[in-house]
């Protein structure tokens, strides 16, 4: 992996922070307090659970996961099932981040 | 608070991990602010994504934002400009939780859920700088810090409603991932699958003939059923 260097990470960074400043104040200023118009916050309704889930896969899953053995490619889903437990349980960001990450550990740890 | 820090510290180590300095993640956190963004940048700069598909894959999930500043306009109308702007561009999936209840509560102010916005962008910051910092000294390999974000998506994906809309979404957004990833399509992997999930999601609550807010139309149910 080649670093990040001060070029790419000002694109990155400036496109990034513009579209979230965008998406962050413009319906508050444009609306004026009134509703979004039903498509469009029909559409946004639906981008929070397919983006999560896309986000969940694509740390999740790839098409050459078991060529190193089963293994290494149960470690992530195992923690990913203990943080299944843990989120139903709690709904707390903080204890899932915490359980998840000390499982993953724990399971890397396991000579097999 | 605490949250913040245990997210803020991996946030940091992965982001140094791509040769990001505590300057860089300083002023990051402080402007961009967004925990998802924050780790995804370095997770897809790892996985090899070009720069565009990052940035707009970023941009997608940013725009969650707009749902939550629609939210705040009706309490916005009678406050200063210079107020509601500052209060608006430091919203996040945490504070906005936080200020939902306490403005339904009553007595609540936008210069006081402005303050606390500003705490918690400092203590996000804070421990991000605190993660770049730590990030050589102590030897955690950058797969156990990157799974504190899996973790965090996982936890928000079972926080939404699971309506049959929402559900359509996740197995197509899911699904559409792995597909993207089997044909050589990883760096663009989490747009296109997320895309999918929202466009299949719109074209199955619209045959099903739903309303925005749940209740489905009785006669169209009646036909389904």
């Amino acid at each position: 992996m080649e670093p990040m260097g001060w070029t790419q990470f000002f694109i990155v960074f400036a496109c990034c922070s513009v579209t979230m400043i965008i998406c962050r104040v413009a319906p508050l200023f444009l609306l004026k307090g009134r509703a979004l118009p039903e498509q469009v916050e029909r559409a946004l309704g639906f981008i929070p659970p397919a983006a999560f889930a896309a986000l969940v896969a694509n740390d999740l899953l790839s098409p050459n996961m078991f060529d190193a053995g089963l293994w290494p490619a149960a470690i992530p889903l195992l923690a990913a099932a203990v943080v299944v437990v843990v989120a139903k349980r709690t709904h707390s960001l903080l204890w899932c981040g915490i359980a998840g990450v000390i499982a993953y550990a724990l399971l890397m740890a396991i000579p097999l | 608070m605490l949250g913040y820090v245990a997210i803020g510290i991996p946030c940091g180590i992965l982001s140094n991990s791509i040769g990001m300095n505590a300057l860089q993640v300083f002023v990051m956190s402080i402007v961009f602010y967004s925990g998802a963004g924050q780790f995804m940048i370095p997770n897809m700069w790892i996985a090899g994504a070009p720069m565009a598909s990052i940035i707009a894959s970023v941009s997608l999930v940013n725009t969650r934002q707009m749902l939550y500043s629609a939210a705040f306009a009706p309490v916005c109308r009678t406050a200063n400009k210079l107020l509601s702007f500052m209060f608006a561009a430091s919203v996040t999936d945490e504070s906005y939780g936080v200020n939902v209840i306490k403005f339904e509560e009553g007595g609540w102010t936008v210069a006081r859920a402005t303050m606390v916005n500003a705490f918690s962008n400092s203590s996000w910051t804070l421990s991000n700088v605190l993660g770049v910092l730590v990030g050589d000294a102590i030897g955690i390999p950058l797969a156990v810090a990157a799974f504190a974000m899996t973790s965090i998506f996982i936890c928000l994906l079972l926080d939404q409603k699971m309506t049959p809309s929402n559900v359509v979404a996740i197995v197509v957004a899911f699904v559409g991932v792995f597909v993207c990833k089997c044909v050589g399509l990883s760096g663009p992997a989490i747009l296109i699958g997320a895309v999918c999930g929202v466009v299949a999601a719109m074209v199955f609550a619209t045959v099903r003939g739903e309303s925005l807010h749940g209740e489905a139309d009785g006669s169209r149910e009646a036909e389904v059923s």
